[in-house]
């Protein structure tokens, strides 16, 4: 009897001894099935023809002046002219936020990651209502008497929406950086006979300058996948190679798509890897423990260069309101608006009577609640797995690190339309494995793309907590007895827990909040999404995509209350 | 237990962190592996605890070899110099925790052990206390009380008073002496601090570059180093190269040292081997003593005299230097003489206050050895 349970003790133990390794397994099989085969499947599609290689698709693209100068110059070109604008707009605040206090300040910088868990497609309707023919800036023009200006679907309107996104993150990593610089080196070169210019110039430059380089190259890789802004700013008149992937798939021009599809990830990965490796090459300590001192934006004397600084900082201000705060009240203005210009619910009510008697075919906001919540919480149980495993994989040295390291944040690089044109034409059409047909279900599918976006997040934020753990700790507590797991789940993840939450508040967010993949895969299914429920009534009307758009408001600022709360990070960014 | 280490290497790409290491411990032993910063010894306690696997050689619990066994297989406690305890536990929670996995020894509850361990390093009713609220020395007896929990077979401890002052640490390793003696386990202590090795030890292995210079007790290593690196390693000394002249009738050798004639005894104490002789390298584990082969006139060699042996008013040996800098170290005074562009440290005894007080610098001072207090080393 004894010796019988023993024996079940003894094959327990063994099993927890390799249980890290099943499930490290698990998430490799995980990976190559939602996301490799995917992806290698858009690849099928532009280089095999009829079973035969062929690179006829991609030198298709790759010689028509069409492809060459309207659609993938002009993605460079966004990318480079939103790049410069999330620069303009986002260094003057990492300034702020480094070297001066003010009432706020620390509540303005935990606010710079909200856009990050900002659904895309409602940013746009944001800014929808305040650029288009009736929105607020339209208004407020025609108060004071002066004509309409039409600045949707202009080359402008992109590049302010993509520095609403990204700015914010210019800012925070450049913040990071400054507050990191030892206030000493400033005075020893000062001491040296350096005048304060030239001390910023020799000293604090040379020190931001790596963060900057990492704010700029991540905005560009962000803008040239954009997808949804672009959509829904840029029509299909101006179009990123996104865009016009989709516009293929919606045609049923697969192989175009695809050719598109593999050149744009060529571009991404390769921009990803510049990056990646760059990064590691800069990673610095975090906080210095002596810091650059901080002062009133309200000087103590009023002289004409004091006097100029403030009148800066508060053009600034207007600025920024104008960008990051207008959009959002002009979308929530918008909801309550009526085609009169009164104030009403007509449109929250519009939904509900949609709800109650819209055809089967018609897009209904409850359906795209109850699915949004539920693939959230699909890509909550796949995705945390998953990022705490890869984030442990990617903290412990051995061979083949660095291999393994690129693999699981491939998915950064790859845009979500890739991986969902890759999961449409695989699995949810059916694929033959021994004979059998294997075909999984649009829900499922959006799942799995949601998972495969969201957890290089879980991983960002939980690495670097494992990083910081003393190995020594998971070293005392295996000596004493506890396998290589019981340590992980005794030791290890009490103690990163808060990195987990936060990862866990970000994959909802990003499951929330995805477009991309979600609007090929919910194609002609019952399975939409909140976001893609909002571009679905932005193609008709206004006021009820807005309407929308405050319920996914509602539900993005819940979970960045939990990042908040938790001290997210976008890995280090 | 007994622990043996068989030709036990380590090598991290191109670089040997062990090189062939061999050693065993007797059972109930406290054997110190001592060296500076990058030799080795704590790879070696990596290697017995089994976080690291050695390149080559076996690691062996009596007799039985460690390969492919798990860390918490091993039945090692372990102590590191950072404490590792773990924040989110109480005191009592980590001491109890490698009772998980293994009933407590002596068959009563966990309670009763994790009391008994906390009352053994003097923290009795300390069990509902926050790690972060208690001292470094104090977290440091929480640690070796949790690594004692479950009854290990072995003890490891790697640098375990590194990070406490001077005085506590004295005391606190007074104290795992006391109950190390107490328990009888067997205990691996690894120190880079040579007086601490010298204090506690049973036996003490130096280490250098990933290799065993020399084992033995800690008398034997003091008083007859094997190697100049073990001379100048444990304790201060005076190092210094001489040729042979001659192997007068009446016993010892005479060396040369510059224009100074020595007499150095050749008893029992001179274990050291002159260089000519010394291509023919015994292999062993330094346990037996070397027997020297017999210098000739012409071979060069090697020999210390400790700074306490080198004396104002005794010894035949005679050195005449000047004074270039005196240390007041209470019990004696440091002196340092220029010997003809030798340096050499002299402790005198410091005899009240008066005493010490004569070697100005720049003055001139003659000291003397006698024979017997110079040892040859390789």
């Amino acid at each position: 009897m004894s010796r019988a349970s023993a024996s079940v003790r003894r094959a327990a133990r063994a099993l927890e001894q390799r249980l890290l390794t099943l499930v490290a397994a698990l998430t490799a099989v995980v990976l190559l099935v939602l996301f490799y085969y995917p992806v290698a499947t858009v690849f099928a599609d532009a280089v095999l023809a009829d079973g035969r290689l062929t690179v006829e698709p991609i030198a298709a693209v790759l010689t028509s002046e069409f492809y060459l100068v309207d659609i993938i110059w002009f993605t460079a070109k966004q990318a480079f002219y939103s790049t410069l604008a999330s620069l303009a707009l986002g260094l003057p605040a990492a300034w702020l936020f480094a070297r001066f206090e003010f009432r706020g300040r620390e509540t303005l910088r935990s606010l710079t990651i909200l856009p990050f868990v900002m659904p895309s497609i409602m940013v746009a309707i944001g800014f929808v209502a305040t650029f288009g023919r009736n929105g607020t800036l339209n208004r407020a023009l025609s108060l004071v008497g002066l004509p309409p200006v039409e600045l949707l679907f202009t080359l402008e309107a992109i590049v302010v929406a993509h520095a609403f996104y990204n700015a914010p993150l210019v800012a925070r990593v450049v913040t990071a950086a400054w507050e990191s610089v030892d206030a000493r080196t400033v005075e020893t070169a000062r001491s040296l006979g350096a005048s304060p210019r030239r001390a910023f110039r020799d000293v604090v430059l040379p020190q931001l300058l790596p963060s900057i380089g990492v704010g700029a190259t991540l905005t560009f890789i962000f803008t040239f996948a954009s997808f949804p802004i672009v959509l829904a700013l840029g029509g299909f008149q101006l179009a990123t190679i996104e865009v016009f992937v989709y516009s293929r798939v919606r045609d049923l021009a697969y192989a175009e798509a695809a050719s598109l599809a593999v050149v744009e990830t060529a571009v991404s990965i390769t921009l990803t890897a510049v990056y990646l490796r760059y990064e590691a090459s800069q990673r610095s300590a975090g906080g210095a423990a002596n810091p650059l001192p901080r002062r009133s934006v309200l000087p103590a004397d009023w002289t004409p260069k004091s006097t100029l600084r403030t009148v800066g900082i508060a053009g600034y201000a207007l600025v920024v309101g104008l960008v990051f705060v207008v959009p959002i009240a002009s979308m929530i203005l918008a909801s309550v608006t009526g085609g009169d210009g009164g104030l009403t619910l007509a449109n929250y009510a519009f939904l509900a009577e949609r709800q109650a008697t819209g055809a089967s075919f018609q897009v209904k906001p409850l359906p795209a609640i109850l699915n949004s919540l539920v693939f959230a919480a699909g890509t909550l149980v796949v995705a945390v797995p998953m990022g705490v495993t890869m984030a442990v994989l990617t903290t412990r040295r051995y061979r083949g690190r660095g291999l393994i390291d690129v693999l699981s944040m491939a998915p950064f690089a790859v845009s979500g339309i890739v991986v969902g044109l890759g999961l449409l034409r695989g699995l949810v059409f059916g694929v033959d494995v021994l004979g059998t047909r294997i075909r999984v279900t649009g829900a499922l599918a959006i799942v799995a793309a949601h998972a495969v976006g969201a957890y290089p997040f879980v991983t960002r934020n939980v690495a670097p907590l494992f990083a910081r753990l003393d190995g020594r700790l998971v070293e005392s507590a295996r000596s004493l007895g506890a396998t290589r797991t019981r340590a992980l789940v005794d030791i290890e993840l009490p103690l990163v827990w808060t990195g987990v939450v936060a990862g866990a508040a970000f994959a909802v967010a990003i499951s929330i909040g995805e477009f991309d993949s979600t609007i090929i895969l919910a194609e002609g299914a019952g399975s939409y999404t909140m976001p893609v429920a909002v571009e679905r009534f932005l193609g008709r009307r206004l006021g009820p995509a807005t309407a929308m758009g405050c319920l996914l408001l509602l539900v993005t600022s819940a979970s960045f209350l939990v990042v908040d709360r938790f001290g997210g990070r976008w890995g280090e960014l | 237990m007994r622990l043996e280490l068989d030709a036990v290497s380590k090598r991290y790409g191109s670089a040997t962190a062990l090189d062939s290491v061999s050693l065993s411990v007797d059972d109930g032993e406290f054997f110190t592996l001592v060296g500076p910063s990058g030799c080795g010894k704590t790879t070696t306690l990596r290697c017995i605890a089994g976080f690291e696997a050695p390149t080559e050689g076996t690691v062996r619990f009596d007799g039985e070899s460690m390969a492919g066994v798990a860390p918490e297989s091993r039945g090692v406690g372990v102590v590191f110099q950072n404490y590792a305890l773990f924040p989110h536990l109480s005191v009592g929670e980590n001491v109890a925790y490698g009772l998980r996995f293994t009933d407590p020894p002596g068959g009563g509850t966990r309670d009763d052990r994790v009391a008994e361990l906390l009352d053994l390093v003097d923290l009795a009713g300390f069990e509902d206390r926050d790690p972060d609220s208690l001292s470094g020395g104090q977290q440091q007896r929480v640690a070796l009380a949790r690594a004692l929990a479950p009854g290990p077979d072995l003890l490891l401890l790697d640098e375990p008073m590194s990070a406490l002052d001077a005085r506590l640490r004295d005391r606190l390793r007074r104290q795992v002496k006391r109950i190390q003696s107490e328990l009888g386990v067997t205990t691996v202590y690894v120190t880079h601090d040579q007086s601490e090795a010298l204090a506690v030890s049973d036996r003490v292995a130096v280490l250098n570059r990933g290799r065993v210079e020399q084992v033995g007790d800690p008398r034997e290593l003091y008083h007859r180093p094997r190697t100049r690196f073990v001379a100048e390693f444990l304790g201060e000394n005076n190092v210094l190269d001489a040729v042979v002249e001659s192997r007068p009738e009446t016993g010892g050798i005479r060396v040369g040292v510059g224009d100074a004639v020595f007499t150095l005894a050749e008893g029992r104490r001179v274990l050291g081997r002159a260089r000519a002789v010394s291509d023919k390298r015994a292999k062993n584990d330094g346990r037996d003593g070397d027997r020297p082969a017999r210098p000739e006139p012409g071979d060069e060699l090697t020999f210390c005299v400790r700074p306490e042996r080198l004396r104002a008013d005794a010894g035949t040996n005679r050195i005449r230097g000047t004074v270039v800098d005196t240390e007041f170290q209470g019990a004696t005074t440091r002196v340092r003489l220029d010997w003809g562009g030798t340096e050499l440290v002299v402790a005198v005894d410091d005899g009240g206050e008066q005493s010490g007080a004569g070697f100005e610098v720049g003055t001139t001072m003659e000291v003397g050895f006698d024979p017997a207090a110079a040892h040859i080393v390789e």
